[in-house]
């Protein structure tokens, strides 16, 4: 049986070594420089010699002996180079678990060809030692892990199993593949009482997870019956880089340009130059989008090891449509699926707020601002518009981005976010859900300082705001408090059905019925006289306006479901994905839709009726998953248990390249042995 | 003493005064000596009667005898004669090794053995293998000649190479007369030691080989891949010194000095292996005596 070979050293280190022997020997020659010694008479060694003569080989051997045992030692430290070594089958235990991590990292080529198929390989190799009897389970993971083939010993079915584990762009979770593992290696664990009958027995398993290891300790797991190895997969040389963010957002300087921004980061251990290209995505040809030079920018950034920096990009040209940034780098980068990201510019389209009062000319007067202007388009209306059938349409139909309902409540809810002041939303119809409730009406209540991070309080100081009275709201399911107040929350949001819905606990203006029947303006508050009243209006807009999405969208992770609004309720959506793929999708809910295979990177577009309605772009920007410089010392926790990695790992294989450096050694002392005792044979 | 010698210690002078040079070979000496010989002459030792015949000596007429038996006879006695000492020392320049070197081992040997002729009043006559045909060495004789002769001694350096049997023929060429030869060398002569040690045979004179040999030659210490060169002929022997080789050379060197003694023997010399760290006393006082060389 010959033993399989697996050079540790490449080409051009192979050929160094192969010029020492040659070396050694022509040292040999040069080395016979003999000590002159003057002696009284060369008669009796010239006798001795030609005795010796008459053997002369043997007399070449002699003298030579100690040349052939350098040689002997170079030939053998050569041999244990090519690390030597046999199949042998090691395998204990029955029952095998093979996790196989299948994360973007995993897409490294620092081990030809991917460091996925190396794990492939080597779980295949695993599989082949399994003895008949043993039984063995086959998982992938990323973030979510997948049963590829349930406990069997059917060897062929486990090999193609692993075989056909495919590359994913996800992040990694242990933590999942490791309870599909246990749930099924300890049945015991499932068991929800204790008086269920256990159907399996509970069996040890070992656990062999083949991972690079590009995640963090998995807290709160405990293994029970399994016990793991973990087999590193990686090469220390691993560098990459990486785009982490890319987005689209006016420039600092001059905001009415826009500038794409994107930040890169240097996993290697080495500085890199990396071009930066920036394209317009075109995708298919006949599109509105399409025409003109898909190349719009470049750059060159160098990038010191281990850092990041930034790169910013003026879109003059770019008015809507995708962007696309490339890396381009040398051979140095292992990772390929970070080096391009896409980010969507859509058109910035006004939006649509309505706002039902029986006048209030502070608040008008803050939608009436240029800044509004700019972003939105207000209608006011009274609030005998809500009775309205257009309203109603309007409503249902999601023509609105905003309503502000201002001392006024409508019968049902519009499908829009929605601002009430002075009043809570109105009780859904039907069904037990606890809905919006005020309390009784409170005179003077102080306001405490705002402590919310909420887009909606950005910049908003409520310090010199009094009020005259306010009703302090209850706080709906999942709703949150934003303005607080020493008697109750004054202006709380809650989510309702993929909309918002604020309500202020207090009115900015309203009308008293005076004694003498006459109505009087009543001013509640102070706050329109104040800075943080047009900013908390901007913030509006920003926030529940969604002034946000009409620039760009950038943030999809992959695997991470989406919902998708069609224009009217009935409308039926298409998606294209980055593939060429085209996906009908069904069973929307008034017009919305979940979208949830978003496994490729790349921009998605989404059609109705044969027109672009939206893009989606996917990108992976996950810096665990980009940073593939594996762990010199790999270790994983599990709960409380370290995992060390088994580095060099193979299924079974016996290396020999230990004994032979021994008996190098040997020979190396038996040489110097000889040498100083003039041994010969 | 007016003068002092290294070459022999007082003590050794004095042992050495009780001894005498042995021939085990009859000859005749041309002076007078202190040495009784077996040929007949004219000394107060009686050794014989002989008849009388025309032409005697009538002074050594036993007249006491022919007054009783009235025949002549003629009283014999016993001759007292000198000996004739050489040693002939090897001075080339492989006698100039080891500590002491070989040629003042050989030198130190020659004193002791000339001193003892001296004392006996022998003829010793030192010589170097070198020495020019025309110049003629010195003759020692006498107790007096001492520190002539330890004065010559330590003047012998080691010269250039000279065969050993052509020295050894030149040798013979210029001393034709019987005596005791003492030849100190270290035999090692690429053309073989054995025509020098022929001419020798060929003379009348009663030869002791003393092969001088140090403790570099019969015990090497080396090491190594050495090129050995020859001191003499710049003769170069290129060598990986190792066990094996050390016991070749030992076995060679074995075989060597059986060779020359067994030469030696056959031919009626007398062979002695000298090493140089033997002191000269017990060398003379025992390994000399038990081989008849001295009394």
């Amino acid at each position: 049986m010959w033993p399989n070979l697996t050079s540790m050293l490449t080409w051009w280190q192979w050929a160094i070594l192969a010029t020492v022997p040659p070396l050694i020997v022509l040292l040999y020659f040069l080395k016979l420089k003999r000590r002159p010694l003057e002696v009284p008479s060369t008669y009796l060694w010239h006798k001795s010699i030609e005795d010796l003569h008459v053997n002369t080989i043997w007399q070449r051997l002699r003298r030579n002996l100690l040349l052939f045992l350098q040689l002997l030692v170079i030939f053998l430290a050569m041999a244990a180079l090519l690390r030597p070594s046999w199949q042998e089958r090691r395998l204990t235990g029955d029952r095998f678990i093979i996790l196989v991590d299948n994360s973007a990292s995993m897409q490294a080529t620092d081990l030809r060809p991917s460091r996925l198929e190396d794990a492939q390989r080597k779980a295949v190799d695993l599989i082949d030692q399994m003895k008949s009897g043993d039984v063995a389970m086959v998982i992938s993971f990323a973030d979510s892990a997948r049963v590829r083939q349930n406990f069997t010993d059917d060897r062929r079915l486990l090999r193609q199993a692993v075989e056909a584990i495919e590359p994913t762009v996800r992040p990694t979770s242990l933590l999942e593949a490791l309870k599909v593992a246990s749930g099924l290696a300890n049945p015991g664990h499932i068991a929800a009482d204790e008086r269920d009958v256990q159907v399996a027995e509970a069996l040890p398993a070992k656990l062999y997870i083949f991972s690079d290891g590009r995640f963090g300790p998995v807290a709160g797991f405990s293994l029970g019956n399994l016990e793991p190895v973990f087999v590193p997969i990686g090469e220390p040389t691993a560098a990459n880089v990486g785009i982490m963010a890319f987005n689209v957002r006016p420039g600092e300087a001059n905001p009415e340009l826009y500038q794409a921004f994107a930040r890169l980061e240097n996993f290697g251990s080495e500085e890199v130059h990396v071009e930066v290209e920036l394209y317009r995505d075109l995708p298919a040809a006949g599109h509105p989008l399409g025409g003109g030079d898909r190349l719009i920018d470049a750059a060159d950034v160098t990038l010191p090891a281990g850092e990041t920096r930034g790169v910013a990009f003026d879109l003059e040209s770019v008015e809507s449509g995708v962007l696309e940034l490339r890396i381009k780098s040398g051979a140095d980068d292992h990772l390929s699926v970070d080096d391009q990201a896409w980010t969507v510019v859509s058109p910035p389209r006004p939006i649509r707020v309505l706002l039902v009062t029986p006048g209030n000319e502070p608040l008008e007067l803050a939608l009436r601002t240029d800044a509004v202007k700019e972003i939105a388009e207000v209608t006011v209306q009274s609030p005998k518009f809500l009775k309205d059938k257009q309203y109603a349409e309007k409503a249902v139909g999601g023509a609105y981005d905003l309503v502000i309902y201002d001392r006024c409540a409508p019968q049902e809810m519009p499908r829009a976010n929605t601002l009430f002041i002075g009043r809570v939303p109105p009780r859904p119809p039907h069904g037990a859900v606890p809905g919006w409730s005020a309390k009784p009406k409170v005179v003077g209540p102080q306001l405490l300082p705002v402590s919310t991070p909420h887009p909606l309080m950005q910049w908003i100081d409520l310090r010199d705001v009094k009020l005259a009275e306010g009703t302090p709201l209850e706080v709906p399911p999942s709703g949150s408090v934003l303005i607080d107040s020493d008697v109750g929350p004054m202006l709380v949001i809650a989510p309702r059905e993929g909309f918002e819905d604020a309500a202020l606990g207090f009115v900015l203006l309203d009308e008293v019925t005076g004694p003498d029947g006459k109505t009087e303006p009543y001013v509640g508050t102070n706050w329109m006289t104040r800075q943080s009243f047009p900013v908390f209006v901007l913030n509006l807009f920003d926030y529940l306006g969604r002034g946000r999405d009409m620039l760009a969208s950038g943030g999809l992770q992959p695997g991470q479901p989406v919902v998708l609004e069609g224009p009217t309720a009935t409308a039926r959506l298409q998606v294209g994905t980055p593939a060429g793929r085209e996906d009908d999708l069904k069973g929307g809910n008034l017009g919305k839709f979940n979208f949830t295979d978003t496994e490729e990177l790349g921009p998605y577009e989404v059609r109705c009726e044969g027109k672009t309605l939206r893009w989606l772009a996917v990108n992976l920007f996950q810096p665990a998953e980009s940073d593939i410089r594996p762990d010199p010392q790999p270790v994983i926790k599990i709960g409380y248990v370290e995992v060390e990695g088994q580095l060099g790992w193979e299924a079974g294989r016996r290396d020999i390249w230990k004994w032979l450096l021994l008996l190098g050694l040997a020979v190396l002392l038996l040489e110097w042995y000889i040498y100083n005792r003039r041994v010969y044979l | 003493m007016p003068q002092t010698s290294t070459l022999l210690s007082p003590e050794l002078l004095a042992r050495l005064e009780k001894m005498e040079l042995v021939s085990r070979k009859i000859f005749r000496g041309r002076m007078k000596g202190e040495r009784r010989s077996p040929r007949k002459g004219q000394s107060v030792e009686f050794a014989d009667f002989r008849n009388y015949v025309p032409g005697d000596d009538l002074r050594f007429v036993d007249w006491n005898t022919y007054a009783r038996l009235e025949k002549l006879f003629l009283k014999m006695f016993l001759e007292e004669e000198d000996l004739h000492f050489y040693a002939l020392i090897d001075a080339s320049s492989s006698m100039g090794f080891g500590q002491p070197t070989k040629l003042r081992y050989a030198a130190q040997l020659a004193a002791a053995l000339g001193f003892i002729g001296l004392i006996r009043s022998d003829r010793v006559k030192i010589e170097t293998l070198d020495q020019p045909q025309r110049e003629a060495a010195p003759i020692f004789r006498g107790r007096r000649s001492l520190w002539r002769m330890l004065d010559y001694l330590e003047g012998i350096e080691p010269g250039p190479p000279v065969s050993l049997a052509e020295g050894v023929k030149n040798f013979c060429l210029r001393n034709s007369g019987k005596g005791i030869l003492v030849l100190l060398s270290d035999l090692m002569d690429k053309t073989g030691y054995e025509a020098a040690l022929r001419y020798l045979v060929s003379q009348d004179l009663d030869v002791y080989v003393v092969q001088v040999l140090s403790a570099e030659e019969l015990e090497p210490e080396i090491q190594g891949d050495l090129r050995l060169i020859d001191c003499e002929d710049d003769d170069v022997a290129e060598v990986t010194v190792s066990g094996p080789l050390m016991k070749r050379y030992k076995q060679t060197l074995a075989a060597f000095v059986e060779s020359a003694r067994e030469f030696c023997t056959r031919r009626g010399m007398s062979y002695l292996l000298a090493r140089n760290q033997v002191p000269v006393e017990e060398l003379v006082t025992g390994y000399l005596r038990t081989r008849g060389l001295v009394r």
